[in-house]
């Protein structure tokens, strides 16, 4: 069987496996969700200042919030299937459209922090090793201990602090320069503009520890054999760390990526909310407290699907970077 | 010679200030703070405060109210009441048109009332009560035919409470699902454009405004930003120049008021009355003996916390009814109310209703529920905790999420006393009635009589006061209204709140309405 070939029949196989795991999480949050006290109704009822008990059976009854629960879990689990998310009552719109519309700003934020995070994350935790206990080592310790251990609410809001409100180089939170509406090119620059702010307080965390992680990984790896081997065939210390050592410590800091991109979607609630960034983290926090639990399930769904997806990319990866690793 | 010169200056200074009046310049973009997110654009539906902020910009009332309290015209040119007070005439605008290009007439407002506003608005079936009939024998004319005289009608006509709305565009259909809810079509000097989640509502200027030059705003956008200090960083960037309800916390909003280009008002709020209060249990657990409500009451210090807890903004609360309400002649201070409060005849009060003090010096246990709608109550709470242990009363405080919190409260009566506010709105009828009155315990519904208080001789009170026409007599039922809640404390007021609102220098002319942020906007404009 061909290399391809095999790549194609394991990924369908992950993909088949991934459907159970997907349903079983969606059931589990089902009743996870509806064992908060209080329903969609209450909220909006409570919001509205106040409502009859008439109309707000009403309501129930029109959100279907009046069903025994495994009644709604059987309509809810027939639509997934049907690949429809439902809809959501509080925003009065299908539940996929409002994931769709807040996804892209989401994984433009991810994305980005990924790259940032991982690459740098490498770079430092390269250079600290092959400067291992000199001043430039020292230096990358302390900086990936002190961006690890500082919270980012704060780093968030000392990032406005500095370059919004002191320097006034970029805005202190949004998407869009709201005033302008730009269009175009403009709109791709200013949209820029606002991310550097919060892609760099999401990063920070991760890059310190993906600069640990690698620089652990890189020393732990300059330890092994095929190292000694290596200079004893005579090769460059040069051509040892870049072409042997590596693509060796990778692995484990690839490893860490998949598995936080999953997080990535929960964890940037803090830099969304202090940023107004209108991603899926503040998304799901808010239909949390409005109990708005279709859209809740929605990005659940959503967000286990992803980390499915990426763990299998992750896999495929590890094959490239070490053949000795079949994907099987 | 000098009243010449007098007379000079104050000539020089009203053409100084008629000449600052004209300097309005039309154009710009105004970013203003709408905290938290609306659920919906249905302010026919839901008084939420957000879609307070926005609607009243695309939807119109028949009258605004400035801050004197007077009736200004909007959509009604003018009104007519019969010496019985049972019949109303408005005279409505003509060559009014929605945002679709529909004329607007006596139909939509007949439609607004009676299927709308009287259906499913929340308080609307209260304000309107006594409409029976609408006759519009013509298209700029709707008679409102009552079935009692009703005052307090009068005062509900803002865009906030009472907006008009489109029949042709609801008529046959269920109103509460109707997808005007998400593309609003108005009367307004705004036309609604976008609504992206999450970050902003967009509202273009209405070209075709029946107002010859107004608005002066090209356009108006409201941002979403969750956390409070990053709308503080946007204020003082002025990436937003306009921030009501305390979006931006009092304790940014007192450093702000330090910079020459940010203000800080009190106003805008005197059609809302928000009162801050606890609400007892007064059918089971510890709090049933007016006794203990009143000693509560006598210990709390109000000074106390409106300084120390919410920064100097705030008025001692004298009586269940707030002091605004002093404008028509209906607020009496009472008893019970003591503005730095008083322990020790707390104490006194106590004892002599024969709850003793155990070895540790404990009367009762009692849990405290907290409003989840901010820190500033959770401190508000923590002091309460305070104040009741030296009177005796061990206190544990809880606080949960918005919905458990409703539900415990208004649904299951599953709580002690409980830390709220409440809007008493312009009249005692619209904001004050429902707490107190027997038909207002209204198991499942917000916001009404969960303390299960009931009396009735204060509900023979009551009705009279919302029928009375006659301004004298009303002052004297609402002086008996607050003498029996100043000795039953079914709900112990604390102080009345202020709400801050935050604004750059730069936006003038958005501070001429009695309903502040729930305004229009019309007259705003920006001052480069």
């Amino acid at each position: 069987m061909t290399r391809s070939s095999k790549i194609f029949k394991f990924v369908l196989k992950r993909l088949l496996q991934g459907i159970p795991i997907i349903l079983a999480i969606v059931i589990i949050n089902f009743f996870l969700l509806n064992l908060a006290d209080g329903d969609a109704v209450d909220v909006l009822a409570g919001e509205a200042g106040s409502a009859t008990p008439e109309y707000m059976a009403e309501l129930r009854a029109k959100f279907g919030l009046d069903q025994p629960l495994p009644v709604q879990l059987m309509v809810y689990l027939k639509n997934v299937v049907m690949l429809d998310l439902g809809y959501s009552f509080r925003h009065d719109m299908p539940v996929s459209e409002l994931i769709v519309d807040r996804f892209w700003p989401t994984a433009l934020l991810m994305v980005s922090t990924i790259i940032l995070a991982v690459g740098f994350g490498i770079l430092l935790g390269l250079l600290a090793a092959m400067r291992l206990n000199t001043w430039k080592d020292a230096v990358i310790t302390v900086f990936a201990l002190i961006t690890y251990a500082t919270p980012l609410f704060w780093v968030g809001l000392m990032m406005i602090v500095v370059f919004s409100l002191n320097l006034g180089w970029f805005p202190t939170s949004g998407m869009e320069n709201v005033a302008a509406f730009y269009e175009g090119w403009d709109r791709v620059k200013d949209i820029a503009v606002h991310l550097v702010l919060p892609t760099i307080t999401l990063s920070l965390f991760y890059l310190a520890l993906y600069t640990r992680m690698m620089r652990a990984s890189m020393l732990e790896q300059y330890g092994q054999d095929y190292v000694i081997t290596a200079r004893a065939k005579g090769l460059t210390e040069r051509r040892i760390t870049f072409v042997h050592v590596l693509r060796n410590a990778l692995l484990p800091v690839v490893t860490m990526a998949g598995v936080q991109v999953g997080a990535l979607i929960g964890g940037s609630v803090i830099v969304e909310s202090v940023f107004a960034w209108p991603g899926l983290g503040m998304l799901a926090f808010e239909s949390l407290f409005a109990r708005d639990l279709n859209l809740l399930l929605g990005i659940f769904l959503l967000s286990s699907a992803l980390v499915i997806v990426v763990n299998l990319i992750v896999d495929i990866i590890y094959s490239l970077l070490d053949p000795r690793i079949e994907v099987s | 010679m000098n009243n010449i010169f007098k007379g000079f200056l104050v000539a020089i200074a009203l053409m100084m200030s008629s000449f600052a009046a004209k300097a309005q310049e039309a154009g710009g973009t105004l970013a203003f703070l709408v905290q938290p997110e609306p659920p919906t654009l249905a302010s026919y539906v839901s008084t939420s405060g957000p879609i307070g902020l926005v609607m009243p910009k695309v939807y119109e009332g028949l009258f605004d109210y400035d801050n004197d309290g007077k009736m200004v015209p909007m959509l009604a040119e003018s009104y007519e009441m019969s010496a019985d007070g049972k019949t109303v005439t408005f005279k409505l605008r003509k060559n009014v048109r929605w945002h679709d290009g529909k004329p607007f007439t006596s139909a939509d407002v007949k439609f607004t009332i009676l299927e709308v506003l009287k259906k499913v608005h929340p308080r609307g079936p209260n304000s309107f009560r006594e409409v029976s009939r609408i006759d519009t024998p013509d298209d700029h004319t709707a008679i409102f035919h009552l079935d009692n005289p009703a005052p307090y009608m009068m005062r509900s006509f803002s865009a906030y409470e009472s907006p008009m709305v489109p029949m042709h565009l609801l008529e046959g259909q269920d109103v509460k699902s109707a997808s005007l809810a998400n593309n609003p079509v108005g009367t307004g000097p705004f036309k609604f454009v976008e609504w992206k989640k999450g970050q902003y509502i967009r509202l273009d200027k209405n070209e075709d405004y029946w107002q010859e030059g107004l608005p002066y705003l090209d356009r108006i956008v409201g941002r979403f930003i969750p956390d409070a200090s990053t709308r503080t960083a946007a204020m003082e960037n002025g990436e937003v120049m306009y921030a009501a309800y305390n979006a931006i916390p009092n304790i940014d909003a007192v450093r702000l008021k330090e910079r020459d280009d940010i203000g800080v008002t009190t106003d805008g709020y005197s059609m809302i009355n928000p009162m801050a209060l606890i609400e007892f249990n007064t059918i089971e657990g510890p709090f049933v003996d007016p006794a203990i409500r009143r000693a509560i009451s006598t210990a709390i210090d109000r000074r106390f916390m409106i300084d120390t807890i919410f920064f100097g903004y705030g008025k001692p609360a004298t009586s269940a009814l707030s002091s605004n309400f002093k404008a028509t002649n209906l607020h009496a201070a009472m008893p019970n109310y003591p503005e730095t409060g008083d322990v020790a005849a707390a104490n006194a009060m106590l004892d002599a209703a024969g709850y003793a003090k155990d070895a540790n010096g404990v009367r009762m246990r009692a849990v405290l529920d907290i409003i989840p709608y901010g820190e500033d109550w959770r401190r508000a709470g923590e002091y309460l905790k305070q104040v009741m242990g030296d009177i005796g009363i061990e206190v544990e405080l809880r606080y949960e999420d918005v919905p458990t919190w409703l539900k415990r409260v208004y649904h299951n009566y599953d709580f002690e006393m409980n830390i709220n506010y409440f809007y008493q709105l312009p009249d005692p009828v619209l904001g004050v009635h429902r707490h107190y009155g027997t038909n207002q315990i209204r198991q499942g519904t917000h916001f009404v009589n969960s303390s299960r208080y009931s009396n009735p001789e204060l509900d023979a009170l009551l009705d009279s006061g919302s029928k009375e026409p006659d301004a004298a007599k009303r002052t004297a039922t609402y002086k008996e209204v607050q003498e029996i809640l100043a000795q039953d404390m079914p709900v112990v007021n604390l102080f009345e709140l202020e709400f801050l609102t935050v604004y750059n220098t730069q936006l003038k002319g958005a501070y001429g309405s009695a309903m502040g942020a729930y305004g229009s906007f019309r007259e705003a404009w920006l001052d480069d």
